[in-house]
């Protein structure tokens, strides 16, 4: 095996997790604060990716700089989803959230089918998608770019949850429900923000990804997928969880491509998934 | 329940699937024998047999299964390569199918119970094995990203055959044998089992049941089923490859299910065979223009029914026709 192409994978990997680990910041914060099982949250970068597509080709931008209106955008629908839908299935049994979510999912997904059929959809002109070179290695400018905004992103996260008034709200209403009230949270406004928040995030992500990808109406399966495996391993320990465990998805998905097959590399990082909930049933940087 | 009005009870039951059965036989004369709605039928059935026995796993003991087509294909392409390769009929080809999809589940099952992987996390493992599953038979080793096609010869032998109706029938009589497998765990002593571990797995445990097994139990007779009939569905679609370990498909099984009513036989069989026909039918007469409106409507309905009626068909009809008998409501305290 070539060393050059491999460290050139791995970098790629690394690149990527971190941009797996944005949309699954979005899922934690859902599932942590909500205790609401989102099962297709890939389904949001999807049709975020869609809309990405549509206004960078009305204004024949980079679909980087649409985030400026999908972020806030999604952010609103989210919201509204959450007051539709999400708020009369608040501590339903999870085989009815899961339902109901995957539900939701399946109309996102047939949407975009019916408007956009099968085809994958591309900016033509993208600005960032060329390689730098450095001896050898090639390492991508818009992943780079994905990487760094994302880093950014989920450091504010971070900071939004530990270092704001509004963060504090968030994690007493995690930490117990029936008491945040008598604490004078208003906990619908944290549910609701919370929801919007996490569905901000994935629009982020999708205006990132489509620096240089495609979208179809089936890329929000394997997103769904990637961002519970990540929270799986994360375990709900935070911000910090997250980012690991992206890393660890992107550096596996990286040997798969490499060692195995391209079209392994999702079973390489499935079966580390089996793995980790067998074991590691609490995540692998889970505090308690 | 006394033993005498369970016979009666079950007796009803037994009646009621018989004349299913028949009613279902008679429908090939009804359509004159028009291959393409024949086919369409098939199709709905196999898919009514599907839901039926994800209500074994889903309904029953209560776990969210998202991986049905990981059976149904391994079982399926099992039974496809042995009679390609080695010129076995699926009659033997069909039930070491059904073992190899058997195995899988209790290989996947045993861990998966053993270390407590439930709600969410069991869903997410399912529909994880169908993606595995699909990775692992696409490699080059194994089947390839080539269609693969079942030789053309025909006859009772090999199950297949130039028109369609021999193969509906065939399925016909499946269902009934799966809604009778239904029929029995339910009023078994591994059916009320199934049912305590769905309404609280803790309870269940104190209460001395050995929770793993009759998971597993579960998982297995699922699978099982679902492998027997996948050389019938390989049948019906006419080839196999890598894609038959379908992951959108597989959470539409579970989707069925849920609408049609957990732990109800008829609600999964009516929601199954329905939702596959209606579906199948939009799809081939808007499907040009309106592509995945089948699905789309599958989405909405599933939205609809989790929030306003969590019991789905099976609970709307008795909401609506037997007012007296809740039975959902009273298992739910």
């Amino acid at each position: 095996m070539d060393p050059i192409l491999v460290t050139n994978n791995l970098i790629d990997g690394v690149l990527m997790g971190m941009l797996y680990s944005l949309v699954a910041l979005g899922l934690a914060l859902i599932f942590g604060v909500m205790d609401i099982i989102n099962f297709p949250h890939g389904d949001y970068v999807m049709i975020a990716a869609y809309i990405s597509w549509l206004i960078a080709m009305a204004f024949w931008v980079d679909p980087s700089v649409t985030a400026l209106l999908t972020v806030p955008l999604f952010f609103l629908f989210g919201v509204a989803i959450y007051k539709s839908v999400i708020h009369p299935i608040l501590g339903a049994e999870p085989l009815i959230q899961i339902a109901v979510t995957v539900g939701l999912g399946y109309v996102l997904e047939n949407i975009a089918l019916a408007i956009w059929h099968a085809e994958p959809k591309s900016f033509p002109a993208p600005w960032f998608n060329f390689g730098l070179n450095f001896g050898g290695l090639s390492i991508s400018v818009a992943k780079l770019i994905a990487a760094t905004v994302s880093v950014i992103s989920l450091y504010l996260t971070h900071w939004l949850l530990t270092k704001t008034k509004f963060g504090l709200a968030m994690r007493a209403t995690s930490a117990n429900r029936l008491i945040a009230p008598l604490m004078g949270i208003d906990v619908e406004k944290v549910y609701s923000v919370t929801f919007g928040l996490g569905i901000a995030l994935t629009a982020l992500g999708a205006s990132l990804y489509m620096m240089w990808a495609q979208t179809n109406p089936y890329l929000g399966s394997s997103f769904s997928l990637l961002a519970w495996v990540i929270v799986a391993m994360g375990g709900l320990g935070g911000v910090v969880g997250v980012i690991y465990s992206g890393l660890i998805v992107g550096v596996l998905e990286a040997l798969g491509n490499t060692f195995i097959s391209p079209s392994a590399r999702l079973a390489v990082i499935y079966l580390a998934f089996f793995l980790v909930l067998w074991f590691r049933p609490r995540g692998l940087f889970a505090k308690r | 329940m006394a033993f005498g009005e369970w016979m009666s009870e079950s007796k009803k039951y037994i009646i009621g699937i018989l004349v299913v059965g028949a009613v279902l036989a008679i429908i090939p004369f009804a359509t004159s024998f028009d291959q393409y709605t024949i086919l369409l039928l098939a199709t709905a059935l196999i898919y009514g047999i599907f839901v039926v026995a994800w209500n074994i796993i889903g309904g029953y003991a209560g776990q969210l299964d998202l991986g049905a087509f990981a059976y149904i294909a391994l079982g399926g392409i099992v039974a496809s390569q042995l009679m390609i390769v080695y010129g076995i009929t699926p009659w033997i080809g069909m039930f070491l199918g059904a073992a190899a999809s058997a195995g899988l589940a209790i290989i996947i099952g045993i861990p998966t119970f053993r270390f407590g992987i439930r709600e969410v996390w069991y869903a997410l493992l399912s529909a994880a094995l169908v993606v595995i599953m699909n990775n692992i038979f696409h490699m080059p080793q194994v089947l390839g990203s080539l269609d693969h096609y079942l030789p053309s010869v025909s006859g009772w032998f090999y199950l297949e055959f130039p028109t369609y109706e021999n193969i509906y029938w065939f399925v016909t009589v499946a269902l009934m044998f799966v809604m009778l497998i239904n029929l029995m765990i339910s009023h078994s002593k591994v059916g009320y089992y199934l049912r305590a571990i769905r309404e609280d797995e803790l309870v269940a445990e104190a209460l001395g049941i050995d929770v793993r097994k009759y998971k597993l139990v579960a998982l297995a007779t699922y699978a099982s089923i679902l492998g027997f009939m996948g050389y019938v569905y390989v049948v019906l679609q006419g080839t196999f490859s890598y894609h038959t370990f379908n992951a959108p498909e597989s959470i539409g099984i579970a989707i069925m299910g849920i609408i049609g009513g957990l732990g109800s036989i008829a609600g999964t069989l009516v929601s199954g065979f329905s939702l596959k026909l209606i579906g199948d039918y939009l799809r081939g007469s808007l499907g040009a223009t309106i592509p995945g409106l089948n699905l789309l409507i599958y989405g909405l309905l599933l939205v609809i029914i989790g929030i306003f009626e969590p019991d789905g068909f099976a609970g709307i009809y008795r909401k609506y026709f037997h007012k007296e008998k809740s039975a959902s409501k009273v298992s739910k305290k």
